[in-house]
């Protein structure tokens, strides 16, 4: 929390920061001579800053400078933030303030000096999105999920995949994994499962359960075989899914990754004929 | 909730499944899972080209420009492709030297190519209203391709609606005589109908072709020593079927005694089959089931059987049929008996089991 609020005290510097590098980046020629010569004050290389400063260009980026001091206020180095601003250059087109709330907002949902960094640089997009639809998510785990606060924390951390999914797909998956796998929260969360899509999921537990290595457990959490760990077939390389657990080829598996997606869009029209009938 | 369906608490189906469960798990040990899954997920079809259709070749072509092989003509060309089992591309030498019968050029089955998934629309009919091809468990043609059919055979398929092996048969043009035979009424007029779709007229009205609905059981004292080929397709526990379709299963309560009681009556169809074979002729039985006790155990029942009545009855290799086909079919290894086709997922057909017996007095 203190580390929040000090950060709160360097925004207003980031403020002016930005407003001098934004009134002299109007002259054409000099202007990109400055920004780059600020880049590098900012220790950013003389590569690094020609690479910024070309994507800043192609992406016409207005706020730069407040960016980048909102990320090397953040702790991150001028490696990696050249890093997340080409992995996603949508970063450019925002403002230093927005980053700035985006970032207070995910540390609100619990993500930890370390933990928030490392989502960043690995999934900026992160970034791009709208507070409110990082909190739509949240509010779908935890209410129709039944997802604890620390669970929220542990999903986003592992898997902001999750924060681009529809919701009614989001909804399904959880759905799919607790009735029809009979897997609890806390299982879920330690096989990273949301970063998984739906229809990945699926292959995955419909092709052990058809070679007969995965059942639904019973009301009373009973099966008659012993199924493999959720984390054990959910968060390992297909290679390792495959030679380890379903103890099948490569060429099985595709084919029926194939056909399970086939009957699921033809049950999926199935019952929308029914519905309109 | 979404999951909640009305199912009945013992479907048939699941029925059916722990029995498979119990019994191939043993009997095909770490083959199951894969046989399993594919068991479980749609099948690949064939579809068997109607050469009494004038538009068989403008069929055959459409299809190939789909990306189909005939899988029975192509097999002479296809020894650099990829055999599905390993085990068939060693191949044994010493069955080679034995003289192989030829395939009839005249059958072609079109199936898409390995790991495919493609389906086959609808037959369309001819401007004389004949259908164009038959869809059929591609590995169903094998057990005709096994009867090594010549010209001017005397044939009796004994167990033959709805008629896919019939209509198989037919194409190879060989057969002077045809009683093709199902105890059952209705699905006999079922054959009817396959027969008069896929066949002119001309050649229903002439007395080549008989059909009969009397119990097989009884039709080896009829028809005694009278047929060149004998087909003995059976009624089975249809695996693939019970697995997958709750309606009509072999595995429903009710029928426990009947289902029960097939072995019996295999024994009894394959017995008639080879009363019906004349000195020298050729029996081929055939399920569509997995289990040991209603394919092997039936084939080494009836020779005992046999002997017992002073017929004597020789398994024939079907070696060569496997090496022929096994890129497209996965083949079970080494049976004490005949050839089994197991499904596998990137060529989901079968099972298909099949054994080739000769009479030899
Ligand atoms: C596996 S199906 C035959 C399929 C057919 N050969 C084909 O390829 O389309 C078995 C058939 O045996 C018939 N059947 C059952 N009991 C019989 C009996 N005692 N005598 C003759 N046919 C019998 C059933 O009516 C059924 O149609």
């Amino acid at each position: 929390m203190d580390a929040s609020r000090g950060h709160m005290s360097f925004c207003s510097t980031r403020q002016d920061h930005h407003q001098s590098s934004h009134t002299s980046q109007v002259p054409e020629r000099p202007g990109a001579q400055l920004n780059i010569r600020s880049l590098l004050e900012m220790g950013f290389s003389e590569t690094q800053a020609d690479e910024m400063h070309e994507g800043a260009l192609k992406s016409r980026g207005k706020h730069i400078p407040s960016i980048l001091t909102v990320l090397l206020l953040l702790g991150l180095n001028p490696a990696s933030i050249l890093k997340i601003m080409q992995k996603c250059p949508e970063m450019y087109s925002l403002k230093g303030a927005e980053i700035q709330q985006r970032i207070d907002n995910l540390r609100k949902l619990g993500l930890v000096e370390g933990s928030l960094q490392r989502v960043i640089s690995h999934y900026p997009k992160v970034m791009v999105l709208p507070i409110k639809r990082v909190n739509m998510v949240s509010r779908l785990l935890k209410e129709k999920c039944h997802v604890t606060v620390q669970q929220v924390t542990d999903i986003l951390r592992d898997s902001p995949e999750v924060l681009e999914e529809d919701l009614a797909r989001l909804e399904y998956k959880f759905q799919y994994a607790y009735f029809r796998m009979g897997v609890r929260q806390a299982e879920m969360v330690k096989a990273k499962m949301f970063r998984l899509t739906l229809s990945m999921l699926r292959c995955r537990h419909c092709f052990l359960e058809r070679r007969g290595l995965y059942q639904t457990p019973d009301k009373k959490g009973q099966t008659l075989i012993l199924n493999p760990l959720l984390k054990d077939f959910i968060c390992v390389s297909e290679e390792t899914y495959l030679t380890q657990v379903a103890m099948a080829t490569a060429e099985e598996f595709h084919v029926f990754c194939k056909l399970i997606e086939r009957e699921q869009e033809e049950e999926f029209s199935n019952e929308e004929q029914e519905l309109d009938d | 909730s979404k999951w909640a369906q009305t199912r009945p608490k013992f479907p048939s189906t699941t029925i059916a499944l722990q029995n498979f469960d119990a019994t191939y798990s043993i009997q095909l040990g770490n083959l199951w899972p894969s046989v399993r899954v594919a068991m479980l997920s749609e099948q690949k079809y064939g579809a068997l080209i109607n050469n009494f259709s004038s538009t068989a070749s403008v069929i055959t072509s459409e299809l190939q420009a789909e990306g189909c092989i005939d899988f029975i003509g192509s097999h002479q060309h296809s020894k650099d492709s990829m055999p599905l089992h390993k085990d068939s591309a060693e191949v044994d030498v010493s069955k080679l030297a034995t003289q192989e019968p030829t395939i009839s050029p005249d059958i072609k089955c079109l199936v898409f190519p390995q790991g495919d998934i493609s389906r086959f629309k609808p037959s369309r009919q001819d401007s004389s209203g004949l259908l164009g091809y038959y869809l059929l468990d591609a590995a169903s043609v094998l057990p005709v391709l096994a009867l090594d059919l010549q010209l001017g055979h005397a044939v009796l398929d004994l167990c033959a609606a709805p008629g896919g092996k019939t209509l198989a048969l037919l194409q190879t043009h060989t057969v002077s005589f045809l009683l093709a035979n199902d105890s059952s009424g209705s699905r006999t007029a079922r054959l009817c109908k396959t027969l008069q779709s896929y066949m002119p007229r001309e050649n229903l009205e002439e007395n080549k072709i008989q059909i009969s609905s009397f119990d097989g059981c009884k039709l080896g004292q009829i028809e005694e020593k009278r047929f060149d080929r004998v087909l003995v397709d059976v009624p089975c526990t249809t695996d693939r079927h019970s697995v997958m379709v709750e309606d009509n299963n072999m595995f429903n309560r009710s029928r426990t005694k009947e289902r029960q009681r097939l072995p019996l009556l295999q024994i009894q169809l394959l017995m008639a089959g080879i009363h019906a074979a004349r000195p020298g002729g050729d029996i081929v039985y055939s399920t569509c089931s997995l289990s040991q006790l209603q394919n092997e155990c039936v084939v080494q029942q009836a020779i005992c059987q046999a002997q017992e009545m002073g017929i004597s009855v020789q398994v024939q290799d079907l070696g060569w049929l496997t090496r022929c086909f096994s890129n497209t079919f996965y083949f079970a290894p080494q049976l004490s008996v005949g050839e089994l086709v197991l499904p596998h997922l990137c060529a989901n057909f079968g099972p298909i089991y099949m054994c080739k017996l000769r009479r030899s007095n």
